[in-house]
């Protein structure tokens, strides 16, 4: 699938103090592509992803998202930037602990003005979907490693984003679960059309992709 | 601002939340019974004063009389001259004055301490018509008195009666408990103002130690401006001379010797160290709990929330913490406040106020106004405490928010 890029990150280095950790990527990710970027631990993966979801900034090099060049935008500029274009699947879920499956899936939409009654029925619509209906309002503390991903997903789903950053989505789940939530991203990127750029040491859920880009030593191998 | 959240956030971590809430609250419980101490100090020390319708009272000190026969003056409250308690009524401040003439008198066969009170006047002993307990008050024009009660129960004097005090005799008009007054001024009989000065004029002894005219007096009470109140007690020692006495409320609030009543730098200094104490909590504990947040402000930022959004969210949950502290600490200090007004005071009356020959039953016993504690919280010291609370959440939420804010969200998430 080739609709133009929604990503795309040019020349771009990261650097913590003496260590480069991402050195000179460039790579671009279509609208509706599927990519998992693979690699070993310590290969820079996660720092890409950050660099091109605009969660860090690069040293040298360029984002654009969705057209935009972000790399000049400050921290304001950013979050709101990620709000209406991005999603994000972490792999230790980060629900909120104190906020029910349903408020976390709508805590995206928190800041924006809209009627509460408007944020519950999105987020409870996104909640059916994974189906997790029975589970609204349990805390997420009362749910289990898969069920936290899913509303996990739910919340990045809930601002309509065009593309999803999904750093080790299945890392903290036994293989089964993790099975189930490959099912679901596959699902979303088949039905939505959503863009999705997913980290992964898993070789069975990288093969699944449109494609996969390697790293080593923060660099991409292919 | 999210209000759910902002609920969530604080029911559900009810243990930190509570941590502050309470640590904070006693801060402000501390700096509004404190306050409300040292005020019900004040108001104390007021109170002998104001039994007596007065807010300072002025007497000059003389020279011991030579014989204690007929009238006398005791040597706390010689002659005051017509022109200088003229002087004084038209001091800046004083909006009334009031005028008595205090004796002791030996008669060859009783000795008494009398009083000489102006029969209408809203300043001075003439409130003591609150205090009679049979028969009536002393009339304009009428040459009679009135007997304190314990005194005459023991010498079995009714009203009826006629008493012989100094050359004449005055008709009982009325029995008056002293004891429901002020222990200012107490005498056993209470005479007409003009009786009194005439009984001064015609002595010899006051004559010898301290001249008297007819118009003057020897005791001043005066109502003035509670302002001016500490300026005044200088004023009157430029009128009266250096060594007058003056009784005001300050210098009953000396005699109380409580370290609330001694200075009121005390009390401003256990104040600040108590908002110091509630600020150093309130930061203390929210610090703590914004620390242990930082993953959660990394993950809102992550999903779109702007910085304001996010010191927005915690200055609220700041501000409502604080509130509820505020409000908890307010609940604490009037259960304390109602506990500590069945504190009973004794406020020693000088002897100069109240003088009594030593060599009378009771005279060397050292007088108290005993009175309970008058505690209470007014509404403005309430206001400012609850004010307090919310600036302290303000800016504690603010700092900390817009510290905490700051963090790159990737920062905190990167150990993905």
């Amino acid at each position: 699938m080739n609709n133009g890029a929604i990503v795309t990150g040019a020349g771009l280095s990261k650097q913590f103090g003496d260590l480069r950790v991402v050195k000179d990527v460039s790579l671009s990710i279509n609208r509706g592509e599927f990519v998992c970027l693979v690699g070993k631990s310590g290969s820079g993966k996660t720092t890409l992803l950050s660099l091109l979801s605009g969660l860090e900034r690069p040293t040298e090099g360029h984002v654009k998202i969705n057209g935009t060049d972000i790399t000049g935008s400050n921290e304001n500029e950013l979050a709101l930037f990620r709000r209406e274009n991005v999603g994000f699947i972490f792999q230790s879920f980060n629900l909120i602990p104190t906020l029910s499956a349903w408020e976390n899936v709508a805590l995206p939409l928190f800041p924006i003005k809209m009627p509460g009654e408007e944020r519950k029925r999105r987020a409870t619509g996104l909640l059916e979907r994974m189906e997790l209906g029975g589970r609204l309002d349990h805390l997420p503390s009362a749910l289990s490693g898969g069920e936290k991903q899913r509303v996990a997903i739910a919340r990045a789903l809930v601002n309509h984003p065009k593309i999803i950053f999904a750093d080790e989505p299945t890392g903290n789940l036994d293989s089964t679960t993790g099975g189930a939530i490959m099912e679901i991203l596959r699902e979303l990127h088949r039905q939505a059309g959503v863009a999705i750029l997913m980290v992964t040491h898993a070789a069975e859920y990288a093969n699944s992709a449109d494609r996969l880009i390697r790293m080593q030593d923060g660099a991409i191998l292919s | 601002m999210n209000l759910r959240y902002l609920k969530n956030e604080l029911w559900r971590q009810r243990r930190r939340t509570l941590t502050a809430v309470i640590g904070l609250s006693i801060g402000i419980a501390l700096l509004i019974i404190i306050n409300a101490l040292a005020m019900a100090y004040r108001g104390a020390a007021r109170a002998p004063l104001r039994e007596i319708g007065a807010d300072i009272t002025a007497q000059r000190p003389g020279d011991v009389p030579k014989e204690m026969t007929g009238a006398v003056f005791p040597c706390s409250a010689v002659t005051i001259r017509a022109e200088q308690a003229q002087r004084i009524q038209e001091l800046p401040g004083v909006r009334g004055i009031g005028r008595a003439v205090l004796l002791w008198v030996f008669d060859p066969d009783r000795a008494w301490i009398a009083l000489g009170i102006e029969q209408q006047n809203s300043v001075g002993p003439s409130v003591l018509r609150n205090s009679v307990t049979e028969g009536r008050f002393l009339e304009p024009g009428k040459t009679e008195s009135l007997v304190e009660s314990g005194y005459a129960r023991q010498f079995g004097i009714k009203v009826g009666d006629v008493i012989s005090v100094g050359d004449r005799e005055y008709p009982v008009v009325g029995l008056l408990d002293a004891s429901r007054a002020a222990k200012i001024a107490v005498a056993n009989v209470y005479l007409p103002l003009d009786e009194a000065q005439r009984i001064a004029a015609s002595s010899k002894q006051v004559q010898s130690v301290s001249p008297f005219a007819p118009n003057d007096v020897n005791l001043l009470f005066i109502q003035a401006d509670q302002a001016k109140i500490p300026e005044l007690s200088s004023t009157l020692r430029d009128v009266l001379g250096e060594k007058a006495t003056i009784g005001s409320p300050d210098s009953f609030l000396k005699l109380l010797g409580s370290l609330f009543a001694l200075s009121d730098k005390f009390t401003y200094a256990v104040s600040l160290i108590a908002i110091f104490v509630a600020v150093l909590i309130a930061f203390k504990t929210m610090a703590g709990a914004v620390t242990e947040r930082a993953r959660e402000i990394g993950v809102l930022k992550a999903v779109g929330w702007a910085n304001r959004d996010v010191v927005t969210q915690l200055l609220a949950e700041s501000i409502v913490q604080c509130l509820a502290a505020g409000v908890l600490g307010l609940l604490a200090a009037l259960i304390a406040a109602y506990g500590l007004s069945f504190l009973t005071v004794n406020i020693p009356i000088p002897w100069e106020m109240s003088p009594k020959p030593h060599f009378l039953p009771g005279g060397g016993d050292q007088l108290f106004k005993t009175l309970r504690l008058p505690v209470h919280i007014p509404w403005t010291l309430a206001a400012f405490a609850i004010l307090l609370s919310v600036v302290i959440g303000g800016g504690a939420g603010a700092l900390l928010g817009r510290n905490i804010s700051r963090i790159k969200p990737s920062e905190v998430l990167r150990h993905e």
